[in-house]
């Protein structure tokens, strides 16, 4: 979708437009669902922070100062939001810490698990799995960066920076270094054979890398 | 090193993975297509200007009956409220500056119910789990609507 489109649909949503209403949030929604899942929320939190950015777009539609950004200005309000839902839930915990902790289970008897058995077409279900854990395993800020980047409408590297609270430039270098790693792992998930998931000794280096 | 070719074989890979794994809820794509008649006309709008939770920097431990302060300003308008309790037992106390009686309406998602602040600006009442949003209206003669930011507890 071109820029000028999105502002189009803003500027009809802001006008009463309910359709354009619809197709901003099928464009956007994506993107949303990854920031609030990126900083490792529940599916329960996730929803609620998910709402309100939508509710606030729709509060703020004529407040929008440039309509083209606005899939910057979602990534943002996703990610102040998550940031207040993850201190509203966790206070004892510093929010660095929260980052490390699990988002989504490994266990393969999870639902999770459930609908990756049924996929058989264009990825092997055992392919899959591997996948799966080698990116579960990646430093916490490589999981957020390439859930977000991985999100439906393809988010652009702007988008991602905002959501991050990153520069624009480190959105491409660390993007590739994730996905170096997360080739490294996929291979060594699959050597090890049945219990690849215990791998910790890439975890100094990744940390360097992770912060770029 | 791998070039970009591989790099995107395997992101395409990766986007088809999370798209299985971890989709948008249908039920909350849903709402926020619905949430756009929800949103008030012609009403000011009163930004969050403070947050309990943001401000104490993590040193705190969260307990059952921790109240969270949140505060909007909007032109000519305050709204202080205090938020406490847990289910069915979280309530909202409020207080509108400068003091007025007026209609307070507590809007969580389609849902609407109405409070009435006192002549000292002071309302309370029940909240429900999930985002809210405060529409105060005074009873003055003239006086505009204000709808506070959305806000997740």
């Amino acid at each position: 979708m071109e820029q000028g489109e999105t502002r189009k649909l803003v500027e009809a949503a802001a006008e009463g437009d309910e359709a354009a209403w619809r197709a901003i949030v099928e464009r956007f929604s994506g993107l949303v669902w990854a920031v609030a899942r990126g900083f490792r929320l529940g599916q329960s939190d996730a929803g609620d922070v998910y709402q309100t950015v939508w509710l606030r777009l729709a509060e703020n539609l004529r407040r929008i100062q440039n309509p083209d950004q606005l899939g910057a200005w979602l990534a943002t309000t996703a990610r102040r939001e998550s940031l207040r839902m993850v201190r509203g839930r966790r206070r004892d915990v510093p929010i660095e810490d929260a980052a490390l902790t699990e988002l989504l289970p490994v266990d393969e008897s999870s639902p999770e698990f459930a609908a990756l058995e049924a996929e058989q077409a264009r990825l092997a279900a055992h392919r899959a799995k591997q996948m799966w854990r080698a990116f579960r395993e990646l430093p916490g800020r490589c999981q957020q960066l390439l859930r977000i980047l991985m999100a439906t409408h393809r988010p652009s590297y702007a988008e991602a920076a905002a959501a991050l609270d990153v520069p624009v430039g480190s959105i491409g270098p660390t993007r590739a270094r994730c996905l170096n790693q997360l080739r490294r792992r996929i291979g060594e998930v699959s050597e090890a054979g049945s219990q690849p998931h215990t791998k910790k000794r890439d975890n100094q280096e990744d940390g360097r890398a992770g912060r770029a | 090193m791998r070039d970009e070719h591989d790099d995107a074989v395997l992101e395409s890979e990766l986007r088809h993975l999370i798209e299985l794994v971890d989709p948008v809820p249908a039920s909350l794509l849903a709402a926020a297509k619905d949430c756009y008649t929800w949103r008030s006309i012609d009403s000011d709008l009163a930004e969050l200007v403070f947050d309990s939770v943001a401000e104490d920097h993590g040193v705190m431990v969260r307990g059952a009956d921790h109240a969270r302060l949140l505060s909007f300003e909007a032109p000519g308008l305050t709204v202080d409220v205090q938020v406490s309790g847990v289910g069915e037992a979280r309530r909202i106390v409020g207080q509108l500056a400068p003091p007025q009686r007026a209609r307070v309406r507590i809007r969580q998602g389609p849902d609407v119910r109405a409070l009435d602040a006192d002549e000292l600006g002071r309302f309370s009442g029940p909240l429900r789990e999930g985002p809210f949003s405060l529409m105060c209206k005074g009873i003055a003669a003239g006086s505009r609507p204000v709808v506070t930011d959305w806000i997740a507890l």
